[in-house]
């Protein structure tokens, strides 16, 4: 038994000689995001409470006065009323990132993909990773097309081809005071937003941090650039959330009387 | 009636706790003002995006109110500790609501009493956990 073994291990030697393979530097193999710690269930850190989260890695917060062009400062004034939102209509893709720790994200790798789930969001973000660029006729959509890739231990994400239709980017549009944040000026975002981000983790692998650079030169003068948290937990599990089930508060969402 | 007083009491005491909601526009509910309900659950509706419970309350008079009274989302409620089967029809309750503003019976949960005196919120964020007690990768 022991001679076959060796005969087996003999032939595969000799096979392997007989087709060199090209040397292959160890430290140049693309890992995976499962490798680098990205997947996974992470919940964003800040509450309706306390926004910012606790020092010293905290959210940064929507400015006061945000540099709108004439469009945008309309288009925020226009948000502020709650008839203005489509109902359930999707988050896009910068509010996916931003808000508070109510709904977990979970970060899945798929071939050439990392695809980030939202519990709140039946749309998932999808980023691809096997080195394409945009396509040149993109077509428009609530999350974009986002590509990506590595630089040491960050990863980088490219989106554009937005729609422009989704909610304001700091949250639902409501004048509903649950937060602070609320009462700052709605963010809107148009189809021109170009949204750049580096994530990396931090806190010694335990949190995720997203910089998100904001580019919508129809909505604002200049760039605008957020960084946001995320806390690795592997204790909770991703569940369900569908906005259109019972929407017995449409009422309330489209400012008419209740029911 | 001491029981009673105790579970209002109760009710009080979670009525501080904060509310975290999502969804929607809670502008129609008047933030600032609390009513407490005792009734019968009518119907639980373990519904997205938000559950509610169908109440029917009993006035001194003894007139019977059907009040609405809207929760949070199945998936925060699962991770505060409700089930589907923690309210069936015919149980006695206590809630708190934050009312509607124009005045018809229709209350934001603020907290609930069930029968069986456990005190439930209306569902919120998973619990948080300080830096440092999950290991890292």
């Amino acid at each position: 038994m022991r001679g076959a073994l060796f005969v087996l291990s003999l032939a595969a030697m000799l096979a392997g000689c007989g087709a060199p393979q090209p040397a292959q530097d160890e430290a140049a193999k693309p890992r995976n995001a499962g490798d680098r710690g990205f997947a996974g269930v992470f919940v964003p850190i800040g509450s309706f409470e306390d926004p910012a989260g606790p020092p010293p890695f905290q959210n940064t917060r929507w400015p006061a006065k945000p540099p709108f062009t004439e469009w945008g400062a309309a288009e925020s004034q226009r948000l502020k009323d709650p008839t203005s939102l489509k109902v359930c209509s999707p988050n896009g893709p910068v509010f996916f990132m931003s808000e508070v720790g109510i709904f977990p994200l979970e970060f899945l790798e798929a071939p050439d993909q990392i695809v980030i789930l939202r519990e709140a969001s039946g749309m998932p973000r999808r980023i691809y990773m096997d080195g394409r660029g945009h396509p040149d006729d993109v077509e428009p959509s609530w999350m974009g097309h986002s590509i990506g890739h590595w630089e040491g231990e960050s990863l980088f994400v490219d989106t554009i081809g937005l729609n422009g239709l989704a909610r304001a980017m700091n949250g639902v549009g409501s004048n509903a005071r649950v937060s602070e944040d609320d009462a700052k000026p709605r963010m809107p975002s148009s189809e021109q937003l170009h949204l750049v981000e580096r994530m990396k983790l931090v806190a010694n692998g335990e949190l995720l941090e997203d910089e998100l650079t904001i580019n919508d030169p129809k909505a604002y003068t200049e760039p605008l650039i957020l960084k946001h948290y995320f806390q690795r937990r592997p204790d909770i599990d991703m569940l369900e959330y569908y906005c259109n089930e019972n929407p017995r508060d449409d009422s309330v969402v489209a400012g008419s009387k209740s029911k | 009636m001491r029981a009673f007083a105790v579970i209002v009491i109760a009710m009080l005491a979670a009525a501080a706790q904060s509310l975290a909601y999502a969804h929607h526009s809670f502008a129609a509910f008047d933030r600032n003002k609390k009513v407490v309900l005792v009734g019968v659950v009518k119907d639980f509706q373990w519904t997205n995006p938000h559950a509610w419970i169908q109440l029917e309350v009993q006035d001194a008079k003894g007139d019977k109110t059907e009040w609405g009274v809207e929760c949070g989302s199945p998936n925060m409620m699962a991770r505060t500790g409700w089930k589907k089967e923690l309210l069936k029809p015919g149980d006695q309750v206590a809630v708190t609501v934050n009312p509607l503003l124009d005045g018809k019976p229709n209350g934001s949960l603020v907290s609930i009493t069930l029968a069986n005196g456990a005190v439930l919120g209306p569902g919120d964020a998973p619990p948080p956990k300080p830096l440092g007690s999950s290991s890292a990768r």
